[in-house]
């Protein structure tokens, strides 16, 4: 293969390429900051603990859903 | 306190900093391999996230725009280890004349067919090396390899693709296209 190959290929892919317009169109902080929250926040496993402990204590004693209701 | 110091030990704010700091010169890179606006910006939102999930394992005191550029690098290789080599672009380059004639525009997409076919590693290096002109030494940082390398792989990719543009029976005279 010859030098003046080499320059014909490079050329050749040069000229099929378009040019890349390389600036950003938009801020991609908003995208990026959806993503973490999506991946990031799981609920911890006490949170699922209390919410299972509250709704055995309800199914036993349902008053206390009054209780509970008027105090939030 | 550093901002790298502050986003290494999880900081957002110093996370969102660095990310208006540096979100366009990694899309900048990434849609020079990838070659589509869309799909840089999908690249560039998902190096960005890997950079904030591995952010232990970045060293406040080193290189920040060289360890986002190699986690860019790779992604845009997997994309391309994962795309249909069939497809090429069908855009025109820049500047062409509306008047194109029509075996040029098929000698245009043999050419961009072919070099789709290219393994990925080997089209990454001959897209930065040969279209974009980039310099070998930060190809050489982004793939994480020599230059030496770098230009190994470019010399490989050209004469593949001179073997298989032989074959399509575009010979010598291929660039006056």
């Amino acid at each position: 293969m010859t030098e003046h190959d080499d320059r014909e290929i490079r050329e050749a892919l040069k000229q099929s390429f378009p040019a890349m317009n390389t600036e950003l169109r938009r801020d991609l902080w908003p995208a990026v900051l959806r993503k973490l929250d999506v991946h990031v926040a799981p609920v911890p496993w006490y949170d699922w603990a209390l919410i299972g402990l509250s709704a055995t204590v309800f199914l036993f004693f349902p008053q206390l859903i009054l209780v509970f209701a008027y105090h939030l | 306190m550093d901002l790298l110091r502050r986003f290494a030990l999880g900081e957002i704010d110093a996370f969102e900093t660095l990310v208006r700091q540096f979100q366009g010169d990694i899309y900048a890179w990434i849609v020079r391999i990838v070659r589509d606006p869309g799909i840089a910006e999908d690249l560039t939102v998902e190096t960005l996230w890997r950079i904030y999930r591995t952010r232990q394992q970045f060293r406040p005191d080193g290189n920040f725009a060289a360890w986002a550029r190699r986690i860019a690098t790779n992604l845009a290789l997997d994309h391309l280890r994962r795309k249909r080599p069939e497809q090429s672009l069908l855009a025109e380059p820049a500047g062409a004349p509306q008047s194109d004639h029509l075996l040029q525009r098929e000698t245009r997409e043999k050419i961009q067919q072919a070099f789709r076919r290219l393994p990925a590693k080997l089209q990454v290096a001959a897209t930065l090396a040969l279209v974009e002109e980039q310099p070998y030494d930060e190809i050489a940082n982004a793939l994480g390899t020599s230059v030496g390398a770098v230009k190994l792989r470019v010399f490989r990719a050209v004469r593949i693709l001179r073997k298989q543009l032989n074959h399509l029976g575009l010979g010598p005279g291929v660039a006056r296209t």
